[in-house]
């Protein structure tokens, strides 16, 4: 079983600044869950444990029930993929097509295997028409999927996206709702950090929220999004359907279109 | 804060309808690329417009906005056709720095906008002020100033390279503003902020537009687009697929074709009214959107 857990985790900066106040939080299987909260809340800096990037200051990461101290960043690479926030973090190489090959080849994986995987990852990403590209000649949105595609090769069981659908429009939103239940349907747990609430609720039904360095509510989306003062004190807004509901007096949470439609029609006939 | 007016602002010639920008059968292809990312484009801005910019990505947003600000060609180069006038300037006759005096670019990419080669934020900001040689005191006014409407007053002393993302992107549309331009162009920047940050963001940029200043922006939230804009412009592979109000251009049945969602309040309200659940007809704002839903409850 795959799975996170960080017990009273804290981290300081070199500056003093102490990101992470005591964090305890268990994610477990392969349900797809979602990491939100205003800018400088620590959700960054606690994904950036999940492999040995950052190390905790005090208490503890395990990592599949391997406390992850035990392990260097690079060998964790292969169990836990981080896929940066600012693509040009990540990109170093003069192709798409070495990008996506690095990790697997670190890894000292047979040429076929790597062959194969280049094929389906890249269909996966939208990348297979541009494997020859140089990565800075991508567009934005494009390296991001890149970095993406170059985590994936690696085929770790837990994967971590923050940030991914900053500057995303339709398609790409669409690309990345698919590569999310495609590692569902492959058992694996990928955790995501997003300010896009309308993606959050589409895609997720696990939602941790962080307020200034700690788990302020960990629930079902449902639950989560139904509380405004949470919301506001974590400088989240809801999407614009749930807000359209509330504000002209529906009781539900909603978040789709049909959801808003299904919620007035049963409060009318409870009303009656 | 100290938001400034538009100079014409509350004169005669305050807000007449003359173009901010003018695009004239504008084209142009990148260097090495084999194909155009802008294909004889035309459409105008007018003085104090609220214009958005929408489309898929790829479809020649980013190069307009670089366009408009002269980076295009004179920092990205490539073949180039038509012109673009800023208040009546060419942006092909002009540099960079003369465009900067009346128009100023938020990027895409906050990481991008910084020089980095100012040890901290408060040299960051008046990197711009510097170059053009204003008086110190001055500069001085403008840092507070600024950094106060961003609400990074507290971080000015820090490094620009060791800030988080939302916290660069403050500082990015810091260093925009704090040259006072007349014409803000905002190329997809809010994207690094938490939802209430980038709202607001949202609402200084607003005032600004009601003080006057012109304000282009490149937005994939179809609900803010819907509500504020005077203007929407669809770009599709290069060309001008569609250009009107919010409620003519997100009304439109192929919208989806050129890769662009319509805003979630147009698909209440449509859905809504084509149930038979309520008579508002399809509606691109949030008030419209409530009203619907009220009516429907009732």
């Amino acid at each position: 079983m795959l799975s996170v857990e960080t017990r009273n985790l804290e981290y300081r900066y070199g500056s003093g600044h102490r990101a992470l106040k005591g964090v305890n939080l268990s994610l477990q299987g392969n349900d797809p869950v979602a990491i939100i909260g205003q800018n400088g809340a620590g959700k960054t800096t606690l994904v950036k444990h999940f492999n040995g990037i950052l190390r905790p200051t005090s208490g503890n990461v395990l990592i599949n029930g391997v406390d992850v101290n035990e392990r260097s960043t690079a060998r964790w690479a292969g169990t836990v993929g981080y896929v940066f926030q600012n693509p040009d973090d990540q990109l170093f190489l003069e192709t798409v097509r070495k990008e996506l090959e690095f990790g697997p080849l670190q890894m000292g994986l047979d040429e076929r295997v790597i062959a194969d995987r280049l094929e389906r990852i890249s269909g996966l990403v939208g990348l297979d028409d541009k494997l020859d590209v140089h990565p800075f000649d991508l567009t934005a949105t494009e390296k991001k999927f890149c970095t993406i595609g170059a985590v994936l090769m690696m085929e770790p069981g837990i994967v971590v996206f923050d940030e991914p659908t900053c500057g995303q429009d339709m398609a790409g939103n669409r690309r990345l709702e698919q590569i999310i239940k495609t590692l569902a349907r492959q058992n694996r747990l990928c955790i995501t950090i997003s300010h896009d609430m309308k993606f959050v609720t589409r895609n997720f039904r696990r939602v941790v929220v962080m307020n200034q360095g700690n788990v302020l509510v960990d629930g079902d989306v449902d639950e989560v999004f139904s509380q405004p003062d949470v919301l506001r004190r974590s400088f989240v807004a809801p999407p614009p359907i749930t807000k359209v509901g509330r504000a002209a007096g529906l009781k539900e949470t909603v978040f789709t279109v049909e959801g808003l439609m299904d919620a007035v029609k049963r409060q009318k006939e409870s009303e009656v | 804060m100290a938001l400034w007016d538009h100079p014409l602002a509350g004169t005669d010639r305050g807000f007449e309808m003359s173009a901010s920008i003018a695009v004239r059968n504008f084209s142009f292809e990148y260097q090495g690329a084999d194909a155009r990312a802008l294909k004889n484009v035309n459409f105008e801005i007018m003085k104090g417009d609220f214009f958005c910019i929408i489309g898929a990505n790829g479809a020649g947003k980013s190069t307009l906005c670089n366009a408009f600000v002269g980076l295009v060609p004179h920092y990205f180069s490539g073949k180039i056709r038509g012109d673009i006038l800023v208040e009546g300037k060419s942006m092909r006759q002009s540099t960079v720095a003369q465009l900067s005096e009346t128009i100023g670019l938020v990027f895409q990419n906050p990481f991008n906008q910084l020089s980095y080669t100012a040890g901290t934020v408060a040299e960051e900001l008046a990197y711009s002020l510097g170059n053009r040689g204003i008086a110190y005191e001055e500069m001085e006014r403008r840092v507070q100033d600024v950094a106060r409407m961003m609400r990074i007053d507290d971080i000015l002393d820090r490094n620009p390279a060791e800030l988080s993302g939302g916290q660069v992107q403050r500082v990015a549309f810091g260093s925009t503003f704090i040259m006072q331009p007349e014409i803000l162009v905002l190329d997809e920047c809010t994207t690094q902020l938490d939802p209430m940050g980038g709202e607001e963001i949202f609402d200084i940029v607003r005032r600004l537009n009601e003080r006057g200043v012109t304000i282009v922006m490149v937005d994939h939230d179809m609900e803010r687009v819907a509500e504020h804009a005077d203007k929407v412009m669809v770009l599709d592979r290069g060309k001008v697929a569609a250009l009107g109000t919010p409620q003519e251009v997100f009304s439109a049945a192929d919208l989806d074709v050129h890769g662009v969602e319509a805003p979630d309040f147009l698909k209440i309200t449509r859905s809504l009214y084509e149930a038979g659940m309520s008579g508002h007809k399809p509606d691109v704002t949030q008030s419209g959107a409530i009203d619907a839903t009220r009516e429907a409850l009732c």
